[in-house]
């Protein structure tokens, strides 16, 4: 009588380690309405996160058989475990398996682990391994080979993507309405959101855009490329770049842009540290001096460099390095930020790419909960989170007939701030119009503003 | 301050005071006594009342602590205005002062009295004065957080500042299901008690209030001479029931999930019932002369021990009689009081624990002074942080228990009179010695005195900090500024 044993109601799910992912996991997995426990050696960061959100805290070593059995892992769904450490996310995971019957993600980061990740989670029986560095590091990679992008993320597993810009001033677009858009460019491209001062809104077919609008646009890598030449975007990939900070993500970062062809120099204060990556990287120029010092950047070339990677592990030294960069030359600059949450502020800045490793890491999770759910009544396949949370792009699976199938899509009374971004119709991407319709079978991506959907008939107003 | 939050949350408050008020009503229609058309009436107001207040939703969700203890005062102090109305409109208690008095001693669990002839009342209001009982026993607003949905982590602030004990934590991740779980444990406790007493051919409605009086540790009886007069099986039943309800539910959830072995190894509960066993030792060995045979003295020293460690408060005997020894043991079992986590009242086991083995690590400290050691609870080290509150509540509890006993004694009472009517109200237990003695009341006392009297049952029920926390200006200016 005392379980909860409603479906709907949510996974009893825990998760050890309270640092930046852990937290952003909590704030997203609470809203959501799962049960969540969490475990950290300290008990302060236990009782302010205890403080804001309904969850239960437990203090002690999430590795422990007494404290996971304490935090109830015989009932568990899941346990996450993204500790500081490698080694102790493998152990809690490895522990929980024995002791619950229940899926297990571990955070591994450590290079050493990263070529054997397939391994180690078939044997060890994970659900999933993630990797933050890695991830931002892809994402970046994604964007320099579309620089004048914003950001990229690859949608129905990597057939088609979602890429932000910004509109500069004097702009053939600034000032159309999104209906004339549609009409007389780019018929194959779809405006799923666009941002003004800080406020996101779906827009419909008379929405004018105007300069500073930052929109996001789904369509197939092709035709995206093929758009933005059309309007005047440059969209050539970047011949070399130049990476500030020796540390994993500059690791992953490399290795993906070297493969790429894009020549990499990488700056980096600490000599044991380039005599490691001069090892695993041996194409890389790998410079010994300190990234923060403006003779030095100048004498590496920052002002012909094409584009500017500052990956220190100081967020106010990225920051700093992503101005100057973009003062003294005209390279691409992505900036990472760990910590900081002043997204109001750093959008003032004109930063241009801001990557997020944190919520990149769980939106992955979060994506991988919702499908786990899923598996018990609802059909999300995958979800995204866009503009920093503000909207989410929601992938669903139709597996039956509804009140929405095989219907025209203009006769569907849709909810306000909810688009259909695509249908993924046997492996082939639709951009809908309003005379296409979803059918059985079909993978539909849709883009809102509402978030908590669970189902594919929540799109009706 | 989130003011619309507090007014949107009292409005919720006393929504269901006027519900609970229905009950009585019923009562009194069942024994065709008028004076239930009385609640009635009082029980509308409430609802209307409460409607009005709940009908615009709170501009933010999000209250931290300072506004769960507001909430929490204030909720407490309105629960008792209302719920007084229905003794001063009926005449039953005439005076307003007398009706909030008893109102507050109910719902604070205490037991304290300015009846002098209980059992003139009508039914109906001997029902709702011992319900008072039961619903504040686990607390109205754990009550509130089991049936609303309230959306927000900010919960757990309500739950921290109505519940009593030095640190509140959760039996599972959701505020709402564990308030459910506890509203569970505590209604099955009651209705197991409800129907042993029955079994033992106590009247139906004697049993009721017996067992509203035994769960919330109040300690309201409704016969004069308290449980005086019922046979030696009930007076067993209740006695349990009042240790049962003085543990720390915890104890019930571990048990419930066959966590046998943990629930075993709680250090606060053993060390509850190790107490509870010297007491009465002790007791029984000193009162052995003066009762007839020794299964009497057993009865009445583990009933009174029982009675006054959990702060219930019944009597089956005139302990102001028993030797001094005895009598100072009950005085000093009134300040330690219960378990955190129960329904009962008083310091708690688990401060005191917390307490002695700071001294402990003091004296250790004289021997090895550069010794480190970490005090523990359950195996596991209690925070710095905690062990600290649980300093100052001791200090302040100091202050306002001797502050209290300097304005009663303006009255001029004796010494013994003074001190243990204080104690038996800040501890929530309901009879002293002396004056106040199990066999007397508090009707003697005068309209400033009772008031003294009232704020230190409200301070010890919530534990006196969101109750202070209403005297600091600044509370008042934060939450009048932003008036929505």
């Amino acid at each position: 009588m005392f379980r909860h044993n409603n479906d709907k109601d949510g996974l009893n799910i825990i998760i050890v380690g309270c640092g930046k992912v852990g937290r952003a996991l909590v704030e997203q997995l609470s809203k959501e309405g799962h049960y969540i426990t969490i475990i950290d050696k300290n008990s302060e960061k236990i009782q302010n996160l205890t403080n804001l959100y309904d969850i239960m805290g437990i203090v002690g070593n999430g590795a422990s058989y007494s404290v996971q059995m304490e935090a109830g892992i015989e009932d568990a769904d899941l346990i996450i475990s993204v500790t500081d450490s490698d080694e102790l996310n493998l152990l809690c995971c490895t522990v929980a398996k024995q002791v619950g019957d229940c899926s297990a993600i571990a955070r591994v980061r450590t290079p050493d682990y990263s070529k054997e990740v397939s391994y180690l989670r078939d044997k060890l029986g994970l659900a999933m391994i993630i990797n933050p560095e890695l991830e931002a590091a892809k994402e970046t990679a994604r964007i320099l080979y579309l620089p004048t992008a914003l950001e990229v993320n690859s949608f129905a597993h990597g057939q088609a993507e979602l890429i932000k810009i910004k509109v500069p001033e004097g702009n053939t677009i600034d000032g159309m309405t999104i209906a004339h858009l549609g009409r007389k460019i780019a018929p194959n491209i779809l405006i799923c959101a666009v941002e003004r001062d800080g406020d996101v809104t779906i827009p419909a077919g008379d929405y004018t855009i105007q300069r500073g609008d930052i929109i996001s646009f789904a369509a197939s890598r092709k035709v995206a490329k093929q758009f933005l030449e059309d309007i005047g975007f440059k969209t050539n990939q970047v011949g070399n770049t130049m990476i500030i900070g020796g540390g994993k993500s500059t690791y992953y970062l490399a290795k993906l842009l070297m493969n790429m062809g894009i020549e990499v120099k990488i700056i980096e204060s600490n000599r044991q540290k380039c005599e490691e990556l001069s090892i695993l990287l041996p194409k890389a120029i790998i410079i010994n001096g300190d990234g923060t010092d403006e003779e030095l950047l100048k004498e590496e070339g920052i002002e012909t460099a094409e584009s500017f990677v500052p990956l220190t592990g100081i967020d106010e030294e990225n920051v700093m390095l992503t101005l100057y960069a973009r003062k003294v030359s005209k390279a691409k600059v992505i900036t990472k930020i760990n910590r900081m949450t002043f997204k109001t502020v750093l959008n003032d800045l004109d930063l241009g790419s801001v990557i997020y490793p944190r919520y990149i890491t769980s939106e992955a999770i979060v994506a991988y909960v919702r499908a786990k759910r899923a598996s018990r009544g609802s059909d999300i396949e995958t979800l995204y989170h866009i503009f920093d949370s503000k909207a989410e792009a929601i992938e669903f699976r139709i597996r039956e007939e509804s009140s929405v199938t095989d219907v025209c899509l203009a006769n569907l009374s849709l909810k306000k701030n909810l688009l259909i971004a695509f249908i993924n119709r046997n492996g082939k991407i639709i951009i809908p119009s309003g005379n296409d319709c979803i059918r059985v079978g079909d993978t539909v991506t849709i883009v809102t503003t509402h978030t908590g959907l669970k189902d594919i008939r929540d799109i009706l107003s | 301050m989130n003011s619309s939050a507090i007014r949107f949350l009292l409005g919720h408050v006393l929504a269901i005071e006027g519900i609970l008020l229905l009950l009585p009503a019923i009562v009194g229609a069942f024994y065709g006594e008028n004076s239930g058309l009385i609640f009635l009436l009082v029980a509308a107001v409430c609802i209307i009342l409460g409607l009005l207040m709940t009908r615009r939703r709170p501009e933010s969700n999000v209250f931290y602590l300072k506004e769960g203890c507001v909430i929490t005062a204030l909720s407490w102090i309105v629960l008792s205005v209302f719920g007084c109305l229905p003794f001063v409109i009926s005449r039953q208690i005439p005076s307003f002062t007398d009706a909030l008095f008893e109102t507050i001693s109910g719902f604070t669990t205490t037991g304290a009295s300015i009846l002098n002839d209980i059992e003139s009342l009508d039914r109906c209001m001997l029902f709702w004065r011992s319900f008072t009982h039961w619903i504040g026993g686990m607390g109205v607003l754990v009550f509130l957080l089991a049936i609303i949905p309230l959306s927000g982590g900010s919960n757990i602030n309500l739950m921290r500042a109505e519940s009593p004990g030095p640190s509140v934590g959760k039996l599972v991740p959701k505020v709402r299901h564990t308030a459910r779980i506890l509203y569970e444990i505590y209604f099955g406790l009651t209705v197991l008690e409800m129907i042993l007493l029955i079994v033992g051919d106590m009247p139906v409605f004697d049993a009721v209030t017996t067992a509203f009086g035994t769960a919330g540790t109040g300690g309201f009886g409704i016969r004069n001479d308290s449980l005086m007069s019922y046979s030696l099986y009930l007076q067993w039943v209740v006695t349990i029931f009042m240790v049962l309800f003085g543990v720390n539910f915890n104890l019930y959830y571990l048990l419930l999930f066959g966590h046998v072995k943990k629930a075993l190894a709680l250090e606060e509960v053993r060390y509850y019932l190790l107490i509870i066993v010297v007491s009465v030792g002790v007791i029984f060995i000193q009162i052995l002369d003066i009762f007839k045979s020794v299964g009497e003295s057993l009865t009445h020293a583990f009933f009174q021990v029982a009675s006054i460690i959990t702060t219930t408060g019944f009597s089956t005997t005139d302990f102001d009689m028993w030797p001094e020894t005895s009598k100072t043991i009950l005085v000093l079992l009134m300040f330690i009081g219960a378990c955190a986590g129960s329904t009962g009242g008083g310091i708690k086991v688990s401060r005191f624990v917390v307490l002695f083995k700071t001294i402990a690590k003091e004296l250790n400290s004289y021997i090895h002074p550069k010794s480190i050691r970490k005090i523990s609870i359950d195996g596991k080290p209690v925070e710095h942080e905690v062990i600290r509150s649980i300093n100052v509540y001791f200090i302040t509890f100091m202050v306002v228990f001797s502050t209290s006993i300097f304005l009663i004694s303006l009255e001029g009472k004796d010494m013994v009179t003074n001190f243990t009517a204080v104690a038996a109200t800040i501890n929530n237990i309901g009879p002293g010695l002396e004056l106040v003695g199990p066999t007397k009341n508090f009707s003697g006392f005068r309209d400033f005195q009772k008031h003294v009297l009232m704020f230190d049952m409200l301070a010890g029920r919530l534990e006196l900090f969101p109750l202070l926390i209403l005297f600091k200006p600044a509370v008042w200016k934060e939450m009048l500024s932003k008036k929505a």
